[in-house]
């Protein structure tokens, strides 16, 4: 009797499992969790999750739930292929999502293109695959993007130079940071400036103190940065250490907010597509209450790129007619836009040609050390995408 | 202050470079040395090869922003807490674990010690988060920069390292030859069986042998964290000592120190003047080097190689 009772029960969670999972959209993430590149990774997921919760919280989209499922592959490519393989032939999910390293591309776009499954890149750097002529099935939503960012702080340097500036360049020793700064000095030989060094460094590196002094011995007097937040900050501070006094710009990563505030250097300047949270939007004050119910362990100002990407996801969700498949979603992604509320300088655009975005906007920030406060340099500055 | 990047005279520059160069290498050796020894202290006394070294120094230095919580406005008190701390964390790792492992094949104590790495990356997650951390904000530590003659500049969480590495091996080696503890250490790293029929307990020289390699691994992780802050690729930096241990002789600690100097001079001077890009294979050039000349190190004793 007892046993016939536990099977009913058993039978019974698990209709009514799958008839949750039937009635939701179905989302697959796997992302840098743990591993060394969680501290950039792990807040975009931890806030996107905390979206998806937000917007079921008000009853989902089109009256259905979102199940987002999250998969930990600490920035492994064979974790993330595995993660990928459960993801679709379990969970049968409608998008994949990658919040992770760029090792871990290659094999989730084989599995997602051998299933015919859109591929969400979230936080990761956007691959070219998503700039125009645009792969069908990658799409990206992240803030920063290789070659625009360059051309855009190239030019920024070259208009806030008072002496002709001598750049020198920091990157951290993987592919894209390396094509990224490779690509920036030829800007800067086009742009009439001259390159002094550049300095490709290894991660980890127990001390930056040698490539800062290759990089001071120099004489650089700007010095421009695209990397990991990590190799950005600690370039500069191991420069400032040997006395350089030179400006330096690096891209705007989810720290960037709080690091400024840490290292009050008013000769920083950090760029980046995101708002602030000094700018204090009304849409701050949104992530702010959803990520308080969720009780997210992360500082507030790193939130807002996973925010973004939750806001995506609703978007292309909501275009997806019941009942949902791939291409559906597809479909929906292929013709996006999204109104960021503030936090970006406009709308994320996709069509079909073209899966980044088709304007990209940036803003300049630093420390002013007399109002001892962040300030805005320049404001939003937008970069046709074509 | 911008424009204010001046160029200096030829020759003070030259000078200058010179010793801001010597300064590079005297720090990287430091930090080589000082997490190096821990690799050695295990191995000589156990012939364990502790492959979650780096964790362990992760572990202590993260240690560190407890106790800064605690001894607020306190840093130094603060620092010595934490590092005793991680003596602690050593032993209780040895007699928790590898302790089990006694009698066992070497290979399985390595594995054991993979699998403990494996388990305090995942706890640190836990308890501190992924994110950056800054131990000298929280200790209210600012880390200033130093001069030095020539006009080279090193910072003060640097120089600490390189005092402290120093101030560690002169007590290792004072401990090793002139206390019981010291000398009892020793003998069960020459000869265990004998020593435990003289009636030295090895499982607590071995427990000692935990507690000092993570308490000077520790050290390192705390200094390094307090120079430039703290995250999980602090394991990375653990492991890239590995080579310069090695270099030297897994079971000397003079070795340990030779190897840290000829791995930080050859990283140092090829990131300098040849490509940067070499930093991070520099140490296992040299070690290649050294295992084709002398497998066992410049200092290690021969007789210790073992073909796997």
């Amino acid at each position: 009797m007892r046993r016939t009772a536990l099977t009913t029960v058993l039978a019974a969670s698990l209709a009514a499992t799958g008839a949750l999972a039937q009635d939701a959209y179905v989302v697959g993430l796997t992302g840098a969790l743990t591993g060394p590149a969680a501290a950039t990774y792990a807040p975009v997921i931890e806030a996107m999750r905390a979206y998806v919760d937000h917007v079921n919280g008000k009853g989902g989209v089109n009256g259905r739930q979102i199940r987002l499922i999250v998969a930990d592959n600490q920035g492994e490519p064979s974790k993330a292929a595995a993660d990928a393989k459960k993801l679709l032939a379990q969970d049968k999910v409608l998008v994949l999502i990658n919040s992770s390293l760029s090792s871990t591309y290659a094999p989730m776009i084989a599995e997602a293109k051998r299933a015919g499954v859109p591929l969400f890149y979230a936080g990761a750097v956007c691959p070219k695959e998503t700039y125009p002529p645009a792969d069908p099935l990658q799409f990206c939503s992240t803030a920063f993007g290789a070659q625009y960012d360059s051309r855009f702080a190239m030019g920024f340097v070259k208009e806030r130079a008072r002496e002709a500036p001598r750049v020198g360049y920091a990157a951290m020793a993987i592919p894209i940071s390396r094509g990224e700064i490779d690509y920036a000095e030829s800007l800067t030989k086009q742009l009439g400036m001259t390159p002094v060094d550049k300095e490709i460094i290894p991660p980890p590196t127990p001390d930056y103190t040698p490539f800062a002094t290759r990089l001071k011995d120099a004489n650089a007097n700007w010095v421009y940065s695209w990397a990991p937040w990590v190799t950005q900050v600690r370039t500069l501070e191991a420069l400032r250490r040997l006395g350089w006094k030179g400006d330096y710009i690096a891209y705007a990563h989810i720290q960037a907010e709080d690091e400024l505030e840490r290292l009050k250097d008013g000769d920083l300047y950090v760029f980046g597509t995101n708002a602030f949270f000094q700018d204090t939007l009304p849409v701050h004050a949104e992530i702010r209450a959803a990520t308080h119910r969720a009780k997210l362990n992360y500082p507030i100002t790193q939130l807002t790129e996973g925010f973004i990407a939750g806001l995506v996801l609703e978007a292309a969700l909501k275009g997806t007619p019941w009942p949902p498949t791939p291409q559906k979603v597809l479909a929906s992604m292929n013709n996006l836009k999204v109104d960021t509320k503030g936090l970006r300088g406009g709308p994320i655009e996709w069509t079909k040609d073209n899966h980044f975005r088709t304007r990209q906007y940036y803003r300049v920030y630093r420390w002013d050390p007399a109002k001892n406060a962040i300030v805005r340099v320049k404001d939003w500055t937008a970069l046709d995408v074509k | 202050m911008r424009g204010a990047v001046a160029a200096q005279p030829r020759g003070n520059h030259r000078r200058g470079l010179s010793i801001q160069l010597a300064v590079n290498i005297a720090v990287l050796a430091s930090i080589y040395a000082l997490i190096g020894c821990g690799y050695v202290l295990i191995y000589r006394t156990s012939r364990v090869l502790n492959l979650a070294h780096g964790e362990l120094m992760m572990v202590a230095a993260y240690l560190l922003l407890a106790t800064a919580s605690l001894f607020s406005g306190h840093p130094l008190a603060a620092f010595a807490a934490s590092a005793l701390l991680g003596l602690v964390v050593g032993a209780a790792v040895y007699l928790v674990l590898m302790r089990k492992m006694t009698g066992e094949r070497v290979l399985a104590a390595v594995l054991a010690t993979v699998a403990l790495g494996i388990l305090l990356r995942g706890i640190v997650v836990l308890v501190w988060s992924a994110q950056q951390q800054y131990p000298g904000q929280a200790l209210g530590w600012s880390n200033p920069a130093l001069a030095l003659p020539g006009g080279a500049r090193i910072s003060a969480a640097a120089a600490a390292l390189v005092l402290t590495t120093a101030a560690a091996y002169a007590g290792l080696f004072a401990f090793l030859r002139y206390t019981r503890w010291g000398i009892r250490m020793r003998a069960a790293g020459q000869n265990p069986l004998l020593a435990a029929q003289r009636g030295i307990r090895l499982h607590g020289v071995y427990a000692l042998a935990w507690g000092l390699s993570t308490f000077t691994g520790g050290l390192a992780g705390m200094l390094i964290a307090l120079d430039a802050g703290l995250e999980q690729t602090m394991v990375v930096i653990g492991l890239k000592a590995f080579p310069a241990a090695l270099v030297g002789g897994l079971d000397s600690l003079v070795g340990a120190i030779a190897g840290a100097l000829i791995v930080a001079a050859a990283e140092v001077l090829l990131i300098h003047y040849v490509n940067p890009l070499l930093a991070d294979v520099v140490p296992f050039l040299v070690l290649i080097a050294m295992l084709l000349a002398r497998p066992w190190g410049l200092f290690g004793t021969r007789e210790e190689l073992d073909r796997v």
